[in-house]
């Protein structure tokens, strides 16, 4: 057997305090001899000291111990072993302890019993209603902090938040350590009502009423009746016709005469919108002159803290990212090396003049009337334009008349 | 095939010594420690003086509180206060 230096020895001596090991006293005349006979017969001996004229001391492992004392009595040496070390001695001294085995037994099986029950319930959602409401029914249905996690049926669970909770679009359970993690996704709920549910037609802003078509439900407007915004336009609580007048039917307010449907219609009224700009005679413009600079950015956070490389020359600039690069995972930290150009950009004033100004918001409420939804019926549009009270801003503004549909469905309380 | 070929063998091939004429590697570092390799075993240790039988003589490590760090067949690593290393023919 060859033996390298370094870490081959490093490992045998691991190796060997595993196995265990013992110091042995070499005494005699020639325990040089000893010492020759055992490398030849590749007995491993380390730290060799020389102690007096005729000991050494030499650690050597429990394995080759016994081939090294018959090598010891040819050599007319004699070996004394002065101590044991290693694993293998530590645990056999261990082996006699049995209380303090019988405590660390005790100890690995504690933590490992106390770690397979669940010990706290993480409910990530972004409705704080939500992760209360799951909360309280899973305390309902069992699932509680000291729940054993193994066998724990997480799908039934999952699928009991599902039915329960019609909001939620995706949900999964997963048990992370002794934390149970219940992850949940809202989803949107459609404004419309169920086909099947009652409810009423009411008023969604103020207006006068034009037109009023109920498909189903009882309209109680009529064309030429000013309204404002949540009043009942059809009712869905039709009146089952009998021998009672109609005004004993609404005093008694009693439901088993009283046919709940979901009302329908088109609700058509007239509304006002109102808009105004405001446009300064001085016009400021920011022009570019056409010249550039790069610079070099380090941003930690958004605004917290940016340094900057590369002098700008210009007075008054722009700036735009050119390329940026995160330099740490999302997660860890937003810190982001950017690359920006500086445009350098001049101020020209220019006197519009009440006239230009008139045009330009003009201009800009024209913007506004077609950003209106398509379904709008204009009737009447009127514009009208203003000088501020200080005389430096002509305002401009736009009021309309409008045919829309302002019926919304409404549940009843 | 005498000692005197193998050495020129070696020269003119660029050989390493130790491999052609079975000669020790000593490797010492600083004056804390001496690797031998290629030993023929050792002859006399005392905790000043140290003998290593190796196919170039014997070398001698002188010092103080010398130790055997570690000892198998062909390699043997010594430690101490070293002080002197020598070839006896």
């Amino acid at each position: 057997m060859t033996i390298k230096g370094g870490p081959a020895v490093l490992f045998i001596k691991l190796w060997n305090y595993f196995r265990g090991y013992v110091i042995i006293k070499i005494s005699g005349e020639y325990a040089e001899r000893l010492l020759n006979q055992a490398a030849l017969k590749s007995i491993y001996l380390w730290d060799v000291r020389r102690i007096d004229s005729k000991a050494l001391i030499a650690g050597v492992s429990v394995s080759d111990f016994l081939s090294l004392s018959r090598l010891a009595r040819k050599t007319r040496c004699r070996i004394l072993i002065l101590r044991k070390a290693g694993l293998f001695f530590l645990l056999n001294r261990a082996r006699r302890r049995k209380v303090l085995l019988a405590g660390a037994g005790l100890f690995i099986a504690a933590v490992y019993f106390l770690s397979s029950f669940i010990w706290s319930i993480d409910v990530i959602t972004q409705n704080p209603q939500l992760k209360e409401a799951v909360e309280s029914d899973l305390r309902q249905w069992g699932l509680k902090e000291g729940t054993f996690k193994y066998h724990l049926d997480t799908k039934y669970y999952l699928d009991k938040i599902l039915q329960q909770h019609k909001e939620v679009a995706w949900g999964e359970i997963r048990v992370k350590g002794s934390r149970l993690v219940i992850e949940l996704i809202e989803k949107k709920m459609p404004p419309e009502l169920e086909e099947n549910t009652p409810c009423d037609i009411i008023a969604s802003k103020d207006g006068i009423i034009e037109e009023i078509i109920p498909f189903k439900g009882e309209a109680l407007v009529k064309p030429g009746d000013t309204v404002s915004a949540g009043d009942v336009l059809i009712t869905g609580r039709v009146a089952i016709k009998s021998d009672q007048t109609r005004e004993d039917l609404k005093n008694q307010a009693d439901q088993t005469r009283v046919l709940l449907v979901h009302a329908g219609g088109i609700v058509k009224a007239r509304t006002w919108y109102q808009k105004a700009v405001k446009i300064p005679l001085v016009k400021v413009e920011n022009i570019p002159t056409g010249r550039v600079k790069k610079a070099y950015r380090l941003q930690l956070g958004k605004n917290v803290l940016k340094f900057q490389w590369g002098k700008v020359p210009f007075a008054l600039y722009e700036t735009e990212t050119v390329e940026e690069t995160r330099l740490l995972p999302e997660s860890i930290g937003d810190v982001r090396f950017s690359i920006i150009n500086c445009r350098e950009v001049q101020t020209r004033r220019q006197f519009l003049g009440v006239e230009k100004a008139a045009q330009e918001a003009e201009k800009q409420l024209l913007e506004v009337l077609e950003s209106l939804p398509e379904d709008i019926k204009i009737t009447r549009k009127r514009m009208d334009f203003a000088l501020d009270s200080d005389e430096k801003n002509v305002i401009g503004s736009l009021t309309l008349e409008v045919i829309e549909d302002i019926g919304r469905e409404q549940e009843f309380n | 095939m005498s000692d005197g070929i193998k050495k020129r063998i070696s020269d003119a091939l660029e050989l390493p010594g130790d491999i052609v004429l079975n000669l020790p590697r000593v490797i010492v570092t600083g004056n804390i420690s001496v690797f031998v390799e290629n030993h023929k075993g050792i002859v006399e240790y005392d905790s000043d003086r140290i003998r290593i039988n190796t196919a170039a003589g014997t070398v001698i490590v002188k010092g103080e509180g010398l130790l055997i760090k570690s000892l198998v067949a062909d390699e043997v690593t010594i430690e101490g206060r070293l002080k002197l290393i020598e070839f006896e023919e």
